[in-house]
């Protein structure tokens, strides 16, 4: 008996391929690193400790207690220059015995590179790793939702509270494998707390006011704007 | 003077298919308390109230999207007097809810629904608006009719602009047969000034149980 038919797997179709291939013919596994990995290696030694490259990209896990002074050497270094933090988020394993992980994704504008380093927190004890804010002014609310959504304490971060659920939810941290998907309280419960919260509570007007930052802008920028630069919107 | 020889009763005597309002008007009883004046202003409030709704959208997700569609020149809502949004409450008649609305919105569409001024109505646009649809998890709402009274529901997930226009019209229809006399229908819920809630907090958790699938989801604490 023959097969009935055969099993189609992509990139099968090319010329003389054998295995599934990716456009540019990336393996799944041990590709070429990010020169940034064996940089980091080279520099902060056992601070590394693990690089896996996966479908051509480059995942550098590190130690907690170091990570700052990481990404404030990559994004400082003329020879690195990750100029743009992408994300800052948190995964949890199914196991439950795994440690929780902490995502930064950075990208280097001048170099094209694209770096994820990850670091690796124990469950069962506070959940705490360097906020990089002082760095990357942008990671100030992906590391509010990291906080909101993980419960993960960013020290150094200037306004670490909610940002998703509202700011007196008190259910916990929904992406954590321990949540219940409808919540831990009852729907009428749920219900009476959401119409609680204050929504204005918070945000005053000079808060909301944008006539402070201008301080906060880059030098550069000031003193094009205060020349008169329109700038474009 | 005899209401048979008034001109408006011959003629939906000489044309049979006026429209319900108008019939109920029509048959009069001289002991009821209301007047015949008070009925016929009541025709005339209640049709220009049908064919000038001004709607306050209140967009959250997908359906928003289908209801612009249907406000858009295809569809076009000017037919039925609603060409004019109203991106302010003060200033509107009809709250059509289009989308989910997580429990973070709840206390804002409460109070817009709040400062619209009477008289009112609320369309509830798509299944998540009408029961949290597909999201029965921590963050939606199950139902806006938890949170402020809802006059028509249309189904749907979107509802095609066919769906909304045939809502707005069963809207319409009800508007026609309002009684000014009728005072219950103006008055302002007031919500339980403990619980913040219009409907008791058993028959909400009645309400949103979990159907289908989402049964074997159970959850951790009561
Ligand atoms: S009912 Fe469907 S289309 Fe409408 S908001 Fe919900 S998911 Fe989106």
């Amino acid at each position: 008996m023959t097969a009935p038919f055969a099993v189609v797997t992509p990139g099968s179709a090319l010329p003389g391929a054998t295995a599934p291939a990716t456009p540019k013919n990336l393996p799944h596994t041990g590709g070429e690193p990010n020169p940034s990995a064996e940089a980091l290696r080279a520099r902060f030694g056992g601070a590394v400790e693990r690089v896996d490259v996966v479908w051509g990209e480059t995942t550098v896990y590190v130690q907690g207690n170091r990570v700052l002074e990481i990404v404030r050497w990559l994004h400082d270094d003329p020879t690195q220059q990750y100029d743009y933090l992408s994300d800052v988020t948190a995964v949890e394993q199914r196991d439950l015995d795994q440690p929780l992980e902490v995502v930064w994704h950075l990208r280097s504008l001048p170099f094209r590179r694209f770096l994820r380093l990850k670091v690796r927190i124990p469950k069962g004890g506070r959940l705490e790793v360097d906020s990089v804010w002082p760095v990357y002014k942008g990671a100030d609310w992906l590391e509010r939702e990291a906080y909101d959504m993980f419960g993960i304490n960013l020290r150094g971060h200037p306004d670490l509270r909610r940002i998703l659920m509202w700011e007196s939810f008190k259910e916990g941290y929904p992406l954590r494998k321990d949540f219940p998907l409808r919540g831990r309280f009852s729907r009428s419960e749920q219900l009476r707390q959401a119409l609680d919260q204050d929504p204005e509570a918070r945000y005053s007007m000079e808060e909301l006011s944008v006539a402070d930052a201008f301080a906060d802008l880059p030098p550069d920028m000031r003193e094009r704007l205060a020349t008169g630069e329109k700038t474009g919107e | 003077m005899g209401l048979s020889r008034h001109p408006s009763l011959a003629d939906t005597q000489t044309l049979p298919a006026r429209a319900t309002a108008e019939r109920q008007v029509v048959s009069y009883d001289p002991k009821s308390q209301e007047g015949w004046v008070t009925t016929r202003l009541d025709f005339l409030v209640n049709w220009g109230r049908a064919n000038s709704l001004w709607p306050m959208p209140f967009g959250t997700a997908c359906c928003a999207i289908e209801f612009m569609a249907t406000a858009a020149s295809h569809y076009d809502l000017a037919r039925f007097g609603m060409e004019r949004m109203s991106f302010s409450p003060r200033q509107a008649d009809v709250l059509i809810c289009a989308g989910r609305v997580p429990f973070k919105l709840a206390p804002i569409i409460r109070r817009i629904w709040q400062q619209m001024p009477q008289p009112k109505w609320c369309i509830s646009m798509g299944a998540c608006a009408s029961s949290g649809g597909m999201f029965d998890n921590y963050a939606v709402v199950q139902g806006i009719d938890t949170i402020i009274p809802v006059d028509v529901y249309v189904p749907g997930c979107p509802p095609r602009p066919e769906g909304l226009l045939y809502g707005i019209r069963m809207l319409q229809e009800k508007v026609k047969n309002e009684r000014g006399a009728d005072k219950r229908v103006r008055d302002e819920m007031e919500p339980d000034p403990n619980s913040k809630l219009y409907i008791p907090p058993d028959m909400i958790d009645e309400l949103s149980e979990p159907f289908g699938n989402s049964v074997h989801q159970t959850r951790s604490a009561p």
